[in-house]
């Protein structure tokens, strides 16, 4: 079986007629819950990110502004996954062979492995090296942001 | 005029207007969420107030100033846009919370000394807040289907 057959299976999918068939603002709505999920998670992103830099809330214990964070991180997280499935699965032909996606997605799972293999554990300790915490913070917002901007790049390209 | 006749300008800065947005006003979202008392309750609010100001700051001269060069390449089309114009308007009403929270709320005795219990205008100026700021993002993100 091809890519291409396995995309066509999804286009023909009951799932995606439900989505593509509809409204066009349904495909708006998932837009918009998708960079209002991305805004929560980057916020998270940015805000543990500041305290680990020691710029911000430096008095403040790590854990007492990671704890809350995470949480804001996984619903921002779960959000743009949920919405970004539906998007894909309503028409992947659009995304699957555009370079600018496959940017993306290569960031993506760049960013997961280095927020739960690295910055996760760098974020729960009691005080991390600073050139750990700062190397960690860069790579993270380097792969997130990326995210974004090729993100946007999808629509143009 | 060169924005919009660039292949890569425009999404790029588009791209930099949305990094922007997840500084100004995702920090804004966890000072809203503080006011609220839904997040960082061990961390004194005027503490949050005063480390994430700048920062909301600095966001939010970055998002005008790319939200500025965007209007610019698209004014036509964004000059009569209903959902744009909203949009302005949802940016004046979070502009109003944001003066009266800063200049009438935060000046209140119980909220300058962190009074255990604070009163409910704090958190409603939250809600009010992230609300506003939520349906600007709504607004922004519909501006190409509904323009």
């Amino acid at each position: 079986m091809t890519i291409d057959s396995v995309l066509t299976a999804i286009q023909d999918s009951p799932i995606a007629h439900l989505i593509s068939k509809s409204n066009h603002l349904v495909a708006a709505g998932l837009q918009v819950v998708h960079v209002l999920g991305f805004i929560a998670l980057l916020a998270s992103l940015v805000l543990i990110s500041l305290r680990l830099l020691n710029l911000v809330l430096k008095q403040q214990p790590l854990i007492d502004v990671t704890r809350d964070a995470n949480r804001l991180f996984y619903i921002g997280l779960a959000l743009t996954v949920a919405s970004g499935v539906l998007m894909f699965v309503s028409t992947p032909k659009l995304y699957y062979y555009k370079a600018a996606f496959e940017l993306k997605m290569l960031l993506f799972v760049t960013a997961l492995l280095i927020q739960f293999a690295v910055f996760r554990r760098v974020a729960a300790s009691t005080s991390p090296h600073p050139v750990l915490a700062r190397t960690t913070v860069a790579a993270s917002l380097v792969a997130w942001f990326g995210i974004g901007l090729a993100g946007r790049m999808i629509g143009f390209t | 005029m060169a924005i919009a006749e660039s292949r890569y300008a425009f999404p790029a800065i588009e791209g930099l207007h949305l990094i922007g947005l997840s500084i100004a006003v995702g920090l804004l979202f966890i000072t809203d969420l503080r006011l609220a008392g839904l997040i960082l309750r061990r961390v004194p609010l005027t503490t949050v107030l005063h480390n994430l100001r700048p920062w909301v700051l600095g966001g939010f001269v970055s998002i005008f100033v790319t939200g500025g060069l965007l209007f610019l390449a698209e004014a036509t089309t964004l000059a009569g846009s209903a959902v744009f114009g909203v949009k302005l308007g949802f940016i004046l009403l979070a502009a109003i919370n944001a003066a009266y929270f800063e200049f009438v709320i935060a000046r209140k005795p119980a909220v300058r000394e962190n009074h255990a219990v604070l009163p409910s205008s704090v958190r409603f100026a939250g809600l009010a807040s992230l609300t506003l700021w939520s349906l600007v993002i709504v607004c922004g993100r519909l501006i190409p289907y509904l323009a």
